[in-house]
Parts: C-alpha cells; sequence; structure tokens
C-alpha cells in the first residue's frame, strides 16, 4: 500500500499547541542556525516527537522515553553540535523520567524542550505524569488519584543550569524563551511549554491557561534558588511563565578530562 | 606437570591480594600460569577462593581438586578440605601440630612478631608457599619489591622480612610438594576481560557507557583503567537502558561504542538492540554471562544466555553474535565485532562469561598499539544523501552529522531520507534490506575451530568459554588412547551448522557441551539440521567446567 503522500503532513490536530510551537522554534532556529548542518534534533515518541521531522536538522527519533540519554551520546562525541530534545510530558517526564533526573545531574549541554499538554495525546488520552488530581480520562475512570510531577521544582532542588517555562499560545513570550534556551552555554537547560490539547484535555484548555499565566516580575533574579523554589512550587492560582532559575554550574563536557583536547570524533585517527 | 595451588579464605581476608603476589612472583619463573576466581556476592565473610595453575605445558582450564590448599579461615579449612588431592598439603592459617598432611602456621600472629604489622600476613604465607613448593625465594623476593617501591623502603624491607620469615618457617616442615621447573613461558598475563578491554581500546572506542553489574563490570573497569591512555569517554549511565541508547547517540554522532554488563543489565537493553537494529547503528554489546534467572547466582558462571542474545529484541533484524573461547580470542573477537558492527551497520554482541572475564594466564604481550578501525564513515556525502539510500550492496553509505549533509535517523519505519513513513511498500523494500544482512553476515562467518584426533569416537561440541576445558579434557582422554576431538564455535550467529554435521562418524560419540540446563546450543543445531545423535553435556551449578567434570560425565 502506498501510503507516502499521507506522511508529508504534521500528525496533529487542527488547532494544536504544537503548531505554533514547530512554527516559533523554525523562526528561532532560521534566525541562530542559518546552516542547519551543527544543529541535531534528538526525539523520543509522542505527538511532541515527531516535530523534528517537519525541521530541517539532522534528526535522530529514536525510542520513548530515550532522548535524552541518546541525546547524551551525541554531545559527549561532538560537542560542537547543538543538541536539541523535543519531548511531550509522557516521554519526559513519565518515560523518561530517570534519564531527566541524570541529565540535569550531569549537567550535560543539551537543550531540553517539553510540550507539556498535561495528557497522552498519541495513545488517545491518558493521564500524563502532570495531569492533575481528579482529571478522568477512559483509564483514570474515577480521575487521577497521583499528585502532578513538578518538573520545574525538581530541576531547580537538583541545581540545573537553565530552568524556563512558557506558553505556546504567547508566541512572543515562547520566541524570546526559546532563544535564551539555545543560547544558553553552561548546561543543561530545560524549556517546560504549557500547550492545550485540543481533543484530549478538556480540562487545561487554551482560555485555562491564557486566565493563569503570569510572566515574572522584572526584578525577578534567576540566580536566587530560595526564590525560584518559592516560585515553583506556588499553590496560588497562577503559573509563572519566564527564566525561573538558573545557577552557575559548569557544563558536564566542560569538566570532563577527556575532552580537553577536543571532539572525540576529532580524534579518532590519531587519538590525539 | 602441573600443580594447582588454591587460596580459600573470607570475602575481606586478602586472598585476591595474595593469589596477585603469587601470580606476580611465579610469573618470572618461566612457568605456564592459569589462575580463576570463585567468589561469593558478599563484601565480608563466607569463602572465597582462588586457584593459581602451574606447569610445564600450556594450561587452558580450572582444576577441581588442589595440590596445594592455602587455608586462610576455618571454613576454607572445613570445607576445602574434601577438594585437596590425596598427595596434596594444607596450609592453614592457625596455631597447631601439623598432621594429616596439614601444615599449621600462623600468618598473621608471624606477621606481628616479625614487622608488628598484621597487613603484611600476606607476605608471610607467599614465603611459606613458596618453601612448600621447593622454590628458591628470589623472584618473589623481586616481586615484593617492586611492588611495594612506591610505598617507601621500611614498607619494602618490612614486606622482605615477612616473607623470609614464613619462607624460613615452612622450610622446617618436612611435608614439600614437588612443583614444576620453567619452561620460558611469557611473564606477561592477563585477563579475559582485560584483553577485551584493551582490543575495545586500541581498535578506536571512544565511547564507553555501562551500569555496573557483575561480571559485566570488569570490562567496564578494565576500559576505565585505560581511557586516559587511550582518550576514551567512560560515563556509568543511570541504567542499562541509558547505557545502550548513549551508545546508540555516539555511534550516530560517528565514533565507536560499547556497552558491557550481564544477563540481567542486557534484558533492560533489548529495546536499545531492536532501535541499533531499525536504525542501522553499529553498537556492540558485552554480555558477560552468569547464572539466572533474574538475580541468579551473581558472581557465578553460566552460559545460560544463547538464545536470548540471538533473539532478543522486538522485531526481526540482523545481528552477529561472538563468543570467544580463550583469552587471546577475547582480544581478537572484541575487534572483530567491532569490525563486524561497521562494516555491515547492525548491532553485535559478544558473549563471555564470569570464567572467562576473570581468568588470567600468560599468553604473552597484546599488541597495545593504536589502530582503529575502518568506520565505513562515506565523506563524499553531499546535499543529496539519504542515510538510508538503497544501493546494490545492501549497505547505505553511513554519514555523520556535523558534515556536509544532514543525517536523519527514525526508530519508526522510514523512507530513504530517513523520516518515518507509513508507505507500506518501502516498508517492504526496508526490511528487506536490513534482513539482506544476514546473508552479508553469513558469507565472512569465523569459521569453529577443530581441535584433536581425526576419526576421533569422542567428539566436544563447544562454544564460548567451554573451549579451555573441553580441550584440556581432548588431552586427557588422548593421552589415554582414547580418540577424542573438539568443535569450537566462537561465532554462534549467524550459525553454520555444516561442520558438525561433518564429524559424525560410525562410531563417534558427540557431546554438546555447554554451561546450561536446556542445552540451548544443542537445540539450536536441531533447529538448523542437525539429525545424527548428540548426547547433551551440562554443568548450570555456576562453577566453570573442567576436564574432570567432562570426562567425570562421559561415564566410559
Amino acid at each position: 500500500m502506498k501510503l507516502s503522500e499521507a506522511d508529508k503532513q504534521p500528525a496533529w490536530c487542527p488547532g494544536c499547541g504544537n503548531y505554533s510551537i514547530l512554527e516559533t522554534l523554525k523562526e528561532v532556529l532560521d534566525e541562530l542556525y542559518p546552516d542547519k548542518s551543527g544543529l541535531v534534533l534528538v526525539s523520543g515518541i509522542g505527538q511532541a516527537a515527531k516535530l523534528p521531522h517537519y525541521i530541517e536538522a539532522n534528526v535522530f527519533n529514536g525510542l520513548h522515553g530515550r532522548a535524552l540519554p541518546a541525546a547524551s551520546g551525541i554531545k559527549l562525541v561532538n560537542h560542537t553540535l547543538e543538541v536539541l530534545v523535543t519531548s511531550g510530558d509522557g516521554d519526559m517526564y513519565g518515560e523518561g523520567g530517570n534519564h531527566f533526573i541524570h541529565a540535569i545531574r550531569r549537567n550535560i549541554g543539551i537543550k531540553a524542550m517539553v510540550h507539556n499538554n498535561q495528557v497522552y495525546g498519541l495513545t488517545k488520552g491518558q493521564a500524563s505524569p502532570t495531569s492533575e488530581p481528579g482529571f478522568v480520562t477512559g483509564i483514570q475512570i474515577h480521575g487521577v488519584k497521583s499528585f502532578p510531577f513538578n518538573p520545574i521544582a525538581l530541576a531547580i532542588v537538583e541545581d540545573c543550569s537553565f530552568v524556563a517555562r512558557s506558553f505556546s499560545g504567547e508566541k512572543e513570550h515562547l520566541k524570546e524563551m526559546m532563544k535564551a534556551v539555545l543560547k544558553h552555554r553552561n548546561g543543561f537547560a530545560l524549556l517546560d511549554i504549557l500547550q492545550p490539547c485540543v481533543s484530549f484535555n478538556h480540562t487545561n484548555t487554551f482560555k485555562w491557561y491564557k486566565e493563569r499565566i503570569k510572566p515574572l516580575d522584572e526584578n525577578y533574579d534567576p540566580f536566587n534558588r530560595e526564590a525560584a523554589l518559592k516560585t515553583a512550587l506556588s499553590t496560588e492560582n497562577e503559573i509563572a511563565v519566564g527564566i525561573i532559575y538558573r545557577s552557575r554550574r559548569k557544563s558536564f563536557e566542560d569538566s570532563l578530562e577527556v575532552l580537553e583536547n577536543g571532539p572525540l570524533i576529532d580524534r579518532y585517527e590519531k587519538n590525539k | 606437570m602441573d600443580l594447582n595451588i588454591r587460596i580459600g579464605g573470607e570475602a575481606g581476608q586478602g586472598l585476591v591480594s595474595l593469589g596477585d603476589i603469587l601470580t606476580g612472583a611465579l610469573s618470572s619463573k618461566g612457568l605456564h600460569l592459569f589462575t580463576g576466581k570463585s567468589y561469593m556476592s558478599r563484601i565480608r565473610g563466607g569463602l572465597n577462593w582462588f586457584d593459581l595453575r602451574i606447569a610445564d605445558s600450556e594450561l587452558f582450564a580450572l582444576k577441581k581438586y588442589a595440590d596445594l590448599t592455602v587455608a586462610l579461615s576455618a571454613d576454607a579449612m572445613e570445607i576445602l578440605r574434601e577438594y585437596t588431592s590425596p598427595e596434596g598439603i594444607i596450609l592453614y592459617n592457625a596455631d597447631g601440630e601439623d598432621k594429616d598432611r596439614t601444615v599449621y602456621l600462623n600468618f598473621l600472629e608471624i606477621a606481628k612478631e616479625t614487622a608488628d604489622l598484621k597487613v603484611m600476613a600476606n607476605s608471610v604465607a607467599a614465603g611459606a608457599i613458596f618453601a612448600l613448593l621447593g622454590y628458591e625465594p628470589d623472584s618473589l623476593f623481586v616481586y615484593l619489591q617492586k611492588e611495594f617501591h612506591g610505598k617507601g623502603e621500611e614498607i619494602v624491607r618490612k614486606n622482605l622480612k615477612c616473607a623470609s620469615k614464613g619462607y624460613a618457617e615452612a622450610n622446617k616442615k618436612s611435608l614439600k610438594l614437588k612443583a614444576p621447573g620453567g619452561v620460558n613461558a611469557s611473564c606477561d598475563y592477563t585477563s579475559g576481560a582485560s584483553a577485551m578491554a584493551l582490543s575495545a581500546a586500541v581498535s578506536g572506542v571512544k565511547l564507553v557507557s555501562a551500569y555496573p553489574m557483575t561480571p559485566g563490570t570488569a570490562t567496564f573497569a578494565g576500559l576505565a583503567a585505560l581511557s586516559d591512555k587511550y582518550g576514551i569517554l567512560v560515563e556509568q549511565a543511570e541504567d542499562e537502558i541509558a547505557a545502550v541508547n548513549m551508545i546508540c547517540g555516539a555511534v550516530y554522532a560517528g565514533v565507536p561504542a560499547l556497552t558491557a554488563t550481564s544477563g540481567g543489565g542486557f534484558s533492560l537493553m533489548c529495546e536499545g538492540l531492536s532501535l541499533a537494529g531499525m536504525m542501522e547503528l553499529p553498537i556492540v554489546i558485552v554480555i558477560a554471562q552468569r547464572p539466572g534467572p533474574a538475580t541468579g547466582l551473581p558472581t557465578r558462571t553460566g552460559q545460560e544466555d544463547l538464545k536470548f542474545a540471538i533473539s532478543a529484541g522486538h522485531g526481526e533484524f540482523a545481528r552477529a553474535v561472538f563468543a570467544p573461547g580463550t583469552i587471546q580470542q577475547s582480544y581478537e573477537l572484541t575487534r572483530r565485532a567491532l569490525e563486524t558492527a561497521h562494516k555491515f551497520q547492525t548491532p553485535v554482541i559478544i558473549l563471555t562469561d564470569q570464567f572467562l572475564q576473570d581468568v588470567q594466564k600468560n599468553i604473552g604481550i597484546l599488541n597495545p598499539e593504536y589502530n582503529p578501525i575502518d568506520r565505513n564513515v562515506s565523506e563524499d556525502a553531499d546535499e543529496n544523501y539519504r542515510r538510508y539510500a538503497l544501493t546494490p550492496g545492501k549497505i547505505s553509505p553511513r554519514a555523520v552529522p556535523g558534515g556536509k549533509t544532514l543525517v536523519i535517523c527514525d526508530s519508526d519505519e522510514h523512507d530513504e531520507k530517513g523520516h518515518l513513513t507509513e508507505d507500506l511498500e518501502m516498508r517492504n523494500v526496508m526490511q528487506r534490506k536490513r534482513m539482506s544482512k544476514m546473508d552479508l553476515l553469513k558469507s565472512s562467518l569465523t569459521a569453529p575451530e577443530f581441535y584433536g584426533t581425526e576419526n576421533a569416537e569422542l567428539i566436544f561440541i563447544c562454544w564460548g568459554s567451554s573451549y579451555g576445558p573441553c580441550r584440556e579434557a581432548v588431552d586427557k582422554l588422548n593421552a589415554q588412547e582414547k580418540k577424542a576431538a573438539l568443535l569450537h564455535y566462537s561465532q554462534l550467529w549467524p550459525l553454520d551448522a555444516a561442520p558438525v554435521s561433518r564429524l559424525f562418524g560410525k562410531n563417534a560419540r558427540v557431546f554438546v557441551v555447554e554451561g546450561n540446563y536446556t542445552g540451548q546450543f544443542l537445540s539450536l543445531l536441531r533447529e538448523y539440521g542437525v539429525t545424527g545423535k548428540c548426547e547433551p553435556l551440562n554443568r548450570y551449578d555456576g562453577l566453570p567446567f573442567t576436564a574432570e567434570f567432562i570426562i567425570e560425565e562421559l561415564g566410559l
């Protein structure tokens, strides 16, 4: 059966937040990386993880939850490459949770953009690690009982070198955050992108997010860890967006003796 | 002539250090050496032992019985006494009157009296062992001087004093053993795990990512020890899933990469293995086997993961599986595994086990010169490059990211460019292209090795580390004019069963010798058309095969 024509369009629903994320990312990448040869997009499985196929770049679209270890292998072999992971809340915070913890621990220079819509899309509507208690699905028929995973707080606790949050419905803010992430130079950067799912999440809608998101104050100091954690743990009925936390840790690549003489890829033949 | 020295004691008593001292000191005497470890999964207590065989001819295996048992603890005395040959001697680390071929010497007390340092008990013991073997202590002294040189003159002097005292005390005893003389054998010895690590390093492995799991850890640690010299990035992953996905990323980015684990860890790697099959990534996975299921016997040996290795991972894809039989082969086949992976762009597995990882033998110097394998990376890729281009040779040119072209890889079924596709015709084309590598792999197999008498009446079919014990059994049987031979497979997948079929004769009894319960290789041979009468000869108690075990099982 020849279905190739059907493959050329993005596999997302009309109105999906992924479209604006894709469009914004394309603009940002075109601006920062006119030459795409040094850019690698790594993803796992899920609707967000399909994004690399719609962008001009090197692509490693691997296994569900395993984008970070694959991206780590790529970055460690050639740290001159810009390695960008595009993932979703299930892929990064559920299946890949252990790798998320340890990539931040290493502070490896990977940029992770997580499309967080608080629901599983590709498998048609089950709860995700960030779904709220009471969220009813075909599996969680009496509603979600677990407490939602807080990626921002976890990243701050781990002293992640860059932690930001944005919303797919605020294009200018998203663009600014994507640029800041890509310009970050001392290790792991997390950009959690809130995003409505028009098909499966009728609780956390576009309107729901729009009413709650609140940009950080102009005087906010992202290097203040306690304030950042307080922001991340805030139980007020608002969601902070912006650069929530930064630290001055050295990147993993910069701390490895074996990389002092340059990337491994350049030293293969002569071993110098 | 050969002699087996067994040092038994509790974990934490320093018996491996004593074994290392003896191995080092005896290695300069021109003897053939063969050492092995048997230990429990604990840090203190229990009963562990270290075997050191010395001989005037080449050795290939461990032995059931010891000629000199050095018992450091009461448990060792109690349990290992039974496994001492009738003409042997037991050297017991305790106070007492010599009797029943048991010699008493309290190493700790002697060390305390001589140097006021209990930690030098090993030097006392080593001196005593030299005396009981009837060797002059010179080479021991030279070794101790070299070994403790860095710790200062005082420490060297005290160790020498302890060794002399141990030697003198044991020399007073009337019981002695007749030990073999030197035959100019090499003084350079290494282990299976170290040989594998060296081979990986010189062949150009640049990234190693693994999660510690006995007995695969020995290879991981061996590579860490070589990492500064050869410029290897060694990363301890958070789990085996991360380890295998990390090396998938690394080989995509352009350098050879490897991981090492045991069966349990490999279970976690299966999805990553399948990924390498789909993405056509040249990864190499070392599985150092131990008995299962589940945690099984963590520090023991086995050959239970053959069928697992050839079929692990969902879906169907090409792979090669190697199983070295000796330390030398651990070195040679590691390079071959890396070359095979890169030539055919598909995952390769090396099956070893605790026995082969830990044994040491003086096989001479292995070439340490950096000589990287051909990665078969395409240098002339341009903007029209397609990672999975269909070519007459079936192997698509492999470019790496960061060059002139973009490289697109997908775990989904994909088109030539690498983008995911649900074009079901393309699916067929791609699956046939990937599976055609099995034919290419079959065309360059490592042939099994035959050893022994032509027209043999007793034939051992074996694979992996059973080679050495089978070889010693063959030699013993032939010395008794029993007409024995072996056929050893060091490449298990793809499998060519024809050499087995050719061995069947009118009077031959054919045994398939393997360290598992179900006879995995035998059943594979059956599947591949071997129809003659074969008898399984299995061991699954966690201990390695020995020639004695094999010959006893024949029931001759």
